[in-house]
């Protein structure tokens, strides 16, 4: 029941959705990732979305409306109102703008407090709740550098550099860390934001409910090279997912800790070059949490990006692929 | 040296080099050239009109809280226009940078911003549009209105209210000079940890943000000492704290929140001078540093912050709607309660800030649920002055609009922060575009409030009304950009557009984003139409003078001494009998009575000592950004020892006569005569 009325107030919303970028471009596909979920925490994120601005919409839409509608009736030297010079007191309106506000924050407070442990990262509930016993999860361990994104896939001991590869109807699981500084781990149609941290770790969950390719974006300023610090999400079907990770063992290079050293040096992946590592030195991710917290940094060369043409020239000529 | 530096240090200039002047740059070196050119020509014709006397005496070293305020606002209104500046500088970027094919300039691949100066101009955005923008303006106008609202004659401490804006002044001339030497910060206004860290920021940009940030600060709290100080023991007889007048308790409130909430900034800011100063490990990620420490400290501060800039707001609003509705506020009790609500529950929501932190779902949804308790206050708020213009009789003034304009952007804002409120949702859109539109649309209530003040209490301050015309187009110019620049900004968020890009991945938000440049052109016009508008008001003002009250409708005792308001504030303290005193005063029929007989004032003497101080500071600020000892040790040696001269000399002030005050008083009756003529 629950789970009908939810579709049924999101596929309304697509379509109203939908109308202003048929006016605008036209172009395939909806561009509003956030009204165009394609997993399940997105989706239920859209869920509380529209239960929210359903309820507060309806509030303030009223609110404004009765404020153009006093402008207009007692606009002065048009007569249309009663004035009242010493009016300023109403028991029964200070109940009712007091009663108003605290009823839709009761409700909404309901809303937020159940959506928050739905989709709590760290042991989403919308996943757990649906999980069938057969679909084994995928685990995923992300470590950010300045700037580049790190998958490595402990289950099958190998590592992909900058882009992210599921299968469909799967639980994944994240453990999430950094090197250096902070940033934020985004696919806006698949999962919410968290925070990757140096030092630290922090988890996430998705679960897809379609194949195709989702864009994954470091959602928080971690210096120069930020803009370009972007990764596509390939969800394939199983036996799909299982021929890419053949592909990738396939690969001749392979990330040790010393290797890990150097990658995580600051590079700007501007040409959004793809790595595959065919093998992992186990542990990696424990590894770099360790490092980071004795005290190893990845330092930024000063004023290294003030000229940017001249910085990727340099880059260029390193040749780190 | 405690820590590695990278680059250059040597006794005599510390940091200091030549090759950290910009000299090269296309963009600030003609700006550079520009401003001292400006510089040359103010300072040329001060000394040609002989006004150096004049400005020391009646400006640079006063303490009447009015002037004072008046600098605040110019201060404010400066760095504005700086920061606007800023921000167009940003939406050009983002409006040309985008996708791989977009061409670039000036060293940048994409766009004519390189990812090292597009870092810093956003930051500076904020720090300067949040701290050095808004919190003067509002500053300012609490200075100015707040002692004559009560009936007092000045602060209760009008030496450090001085200090306070010489501090604000010094902060604003250290951002402005970082411009020119070395470089600002890139961690945003807010700083993330670690990347104020030395090793991920080795340049001088965020010493400049950190001494800026102590600063400004250091300037608000003594300003918030003051105040309430002021409003506790400097009411008039009669005007009990029921009577006060609304923006006096919005006031009050904001002030509580200042004083109590910046030393926690000033902390968190110290600790990371520690950390960049010292080598020591507060906010590292590693070796027993906490990162999130700070972002929780900073936001323990940041978020009281955003209501102390917010509450006084309110307060304008609720003076201007009864003032045109010719009638009193709806539910004043309502009001004081609200406002108090909203300073005690900015204390329990700071975590709203980083839901994404990965903190539990008990953890998020306590301070969800708390982070909504704020919208019931400031939805009662809404509704009160909805009932205010209820059985109104309603003028249209431009004061009117631009308040109507902050209620409306109030209903956006808050529905928009409602959604912001849940975690679900906030995961969504936090560190997106959304974002970023949001609270652009509740410091635009801010600004709204703020001009609807200037045109509001302009003719008390300086005796003349404000154009009209010129004073509309300004507004609907101004509205107009407002939504060609934020409309598309909150559309984007939905399609996932995230903060702080120097290049947009994404060529589908293209023709957003170039609506949104296309709104910042408009907002330039605005500007051009405020500038109009001061000058068309200038020019006319004789025709446009007003009496006491200017408004004719105007209701609290602000409106009751002469505009402009005498230097004294009132002739005879008044004794207060009613909440709305000046149209209680007019409903029977003694709003013109005269007092009988004038007595001996007794008023503050002018001190040049706050300004050298304030200099003092900014050589402090200046010597500590660059790392060059002597001048710390010399100018901090200084500040102490003035600060102790000061402290022993005191202040006796000085007495006008009562003879003198009657032959000041009759002269401004005469002129209030003439003009009711």
């Amino acid at each position: 029941m629950q789970v009908k009325w939810r579709n049924s107030l999101k596929n309304g919303w697509r379509y109203a959705a939908l109308a202003p970028i048929l006016l605008l471009d036209g172009c395939a596909g909806n561009p509003y990732w956030i009204f165009d979920p394609k997993g399940l925490m997105a989706d239920t994120s859209l869920f509380y979305l529209l239960v929210d601005v359903g309820i507060m919409g309806t509030i303030v839409g009223l609110t404004a409306l009765l404020v153009v509608w006093f402008m207009w009736r007692y606009q002065k030297g048009k007569n249309r109102g009663k004035y009242d010079p010493v009016w300023s007191h109403s028991n029964t309106i200070e109940v009712v703008v007091w009663g108003i506000p605290i009823i839709a924050v009761g409700v909404l407070s309901y809303f937020a407090v159940v959506g928050t442990f739905e989709i709590n990262p760290y042991n989403p509930t919308v996943i757990s709740k649906q999980r069938k016993p057969a679909s084994d999860p995928v685990e995923v361990d992300v470590i950010a550098t300045d700037w580049q994104w790190l998958f490595v896939y402990p289950q099958y001991h190998m590592a992909v550099a900058n882009e992210l590869v599921l299968p469909a109807h799967t639980p994944v699981f994240f453990r999430l860390t950094s090197t250096a500084v902070t940033t934020t781990f985004f696919i806006p149609q698949l999962v919410g934001m968290i925070d990757v941290m140096p030092g630290m770790r922090t988890k996430n969950a998705l679960e897809s409910s379609n194949i195709g390719e989702y864009q994954g974006i470091a959602s928080d300023y971690a210096g120069a090279g930020t803009s370009w610090m972007t990764f596509k999400t390939n969800i394939l079907s199983s036996a799909d997912f299982g021929q890419w990770v053949q592909r990738v063992r396939q690969s001749p290079t392979s990330m040790t800790y010393t290797s890990f050293n150097n990658y995580a040096d600051p590079y700007i992946n501007v040409h959004h070059k793809v790595a595959y590592f065919s093998s992992v030195q186990d542990g990696l991710f424990d590894h770099v949490i360790d490092e980071v917290m004795n005290g190893k940094t990845w330092p930024i060369p000063p004023m290294m990006t003030e000229n940017m043409v001249a910085y990727m020239q340099k880059q260029n000529a390193q040749h780190r692929d | 040296m405690l820590v590695d530096l990278a680059g250059g240090w040597n006794p005599m200039w510390g940091r200091l080099a030549w090759s950290q002047i910009p000299y090269d740059n296309p963009i600030l070196a003609p700006l550079f050239v520009a401003v001292v050119v400006g510089a040359i020509l103010v300072l040329g014709l001060i000394t040609y009109y002989g006004k150096w006397t004049y400005l020391w005496k009646e400006w640079l070293t006063t303490v009447d809280h009015k002037k004072l305020g008046v600098m605040y606002i110019l201060i404010g209104l400066v760095m504005l226009f700086r920061g606007f500046i800023d921000g167009l500088m940003i939406r050009t970027q983002q409006a040309w940078a985008v996708g791989a094919h977009s061409s670039g300039v000036f060293g940048a691949t994409h766009g004519y911003l390189t990812p090292f100066h597009f870092g810093q101009i956003y930051s500076a955005h904020g720090v300067i549009m949040i701290l050095l923008a808004a919190t003067p303006l509002l500053v300012g106008f609490m200075n100015i209105i707040v002692p004559i609202q009560i009936g007092a004659r000045d602060m209760a401490y009008p030496y450090l209210n001085a200090l306070g804006l010489w501090f604000t002044a010094a902060a604003g001339a250290l951002i402005m000079i970082s411009l020119f030497v070395g470089d600002f910060a890139h961690n945003g206004w807010f700083g993330y940890a670690p990347i104020f860290e030395l090793q991920y920021s080795p340049g001088v940009g965020v010493d400049y943000w950190i001494w800026t940030m102590e600063l400004v600060a250091l300037g608000t709290t003594l300003g918030g000492i003051n105040i309430l100080a002021t409003i506790i023991k400097m009411r008039a007889p009669g005007m009990t704290w029921g009577r006060l007048p609304i923006f006096v308790w919005a006031t009050l409130s904001a002030n509580v929140i200042a004083l109590t909430s910046f030393p926690a900034l000033q902390v968190a800011l110290a600790l990371i001078a520690a950390d960049r100063y010292l080598g020591a490990h507060f906010f590292t990620a590693g070796l027993g540093g906490n990162l999130m420490l700070y972002t929780n400290l900073f936001w323990i501060w940041g978020h009281p912050e955003v209501y102390f800039v917010i509450l006084p707001a309110f307060g304008m609003m609720s003076e201007i709607f009864p003032t045109f509705s010719e009638k009193p506020l709806f539910g004043y009790i309502t009001m004081v309660l609200a406002s108090m609500a909203i300073a005690g529950v900015s204390w329990l929501v700071w975590l709203h800030h980083f839901f994404t932190m990965g903190a539990g779902p008990y953890v998020n949804s306590a301070f969800s649920v708390a982070t909504m308790l704020v919208g019931i206050p400031t939805g009662v708020k809404v509704f009160n002055w909805a009932f205010t213009m209820y059985r109104g009789r309603l003028t249209f003034n431009t004061a009117m609009l631009w308040a109507i304009g902050a209620l409306f952007l109030l209903l956006i804002g808050g529905l928009t922060g409602m959604m912001l409120a849940v975690p679900a949702i906030n995961y969504m859109v936090h560190n997106s575009v959304f974002v970023v539109a949001h609270f652009h649309t509740m410091l635009l209530v801010i600004v709204y409030a703020i001009f609807a003040s200037v045109i509001y209490w302009f003719p008390k301050v300086f005796g003349f009304k404000l154009d009209e015309f010129w004073a509309k187009t300004m507004f609907w110019l101004f509205s107009a950009g407002t939504v060609l620049v934020f409309v598309p900004m909150y559309m984007l968020g939905f399609m996932g557009m995230t903060r702080r890009l120097d290049y947009v991945f994404n060529t589908v938000w293209h023709p957003y984003l170039l609506v949104m440049e296309f709104g910042i052109a408009v907002y330039m016009l605005s500007v051009l139409a405020f500038v109009a508008l001061l000058y068309v008001s200038i020019r006319d003002h004789a025709k446009n003078q007003v009496g006491a009250d200017a408004w004719g409708t105007s209701r609290s005792l602000e409106w009751l001494t002469h505009s402009p308001v005498p230097f004294y504030n009132f002739a005879v303290l008044p004794h207060i009998s009613a909440r709305d005193e000046v149209a209680w005063r007019r409903d029977n029929g003694i709003d013109h009575v005269q007092p009988d007989h004038y007595e001996d004032i007794h008023m503050p003497n002018n001190t040049g000592v706050a300004i050298i101080l304030g200099g003092l500071t900014f050589v402090l600020g200046f010597a500590l950004v660059w790392r060059i000892w002597w001048l710390c040790a010399l100018s901090l040696l200084a500040i102490v020892a003035l600060v102790i001269y000061r402290s022993f000399k005191g202040d006796p002030g000085y007495i006008i006569t009562a003879a003198e005050v009657e032959k000041m008083e009759k002269e401004a009756l005469r002129r209030e005569a003439q003009i009711s003529k």
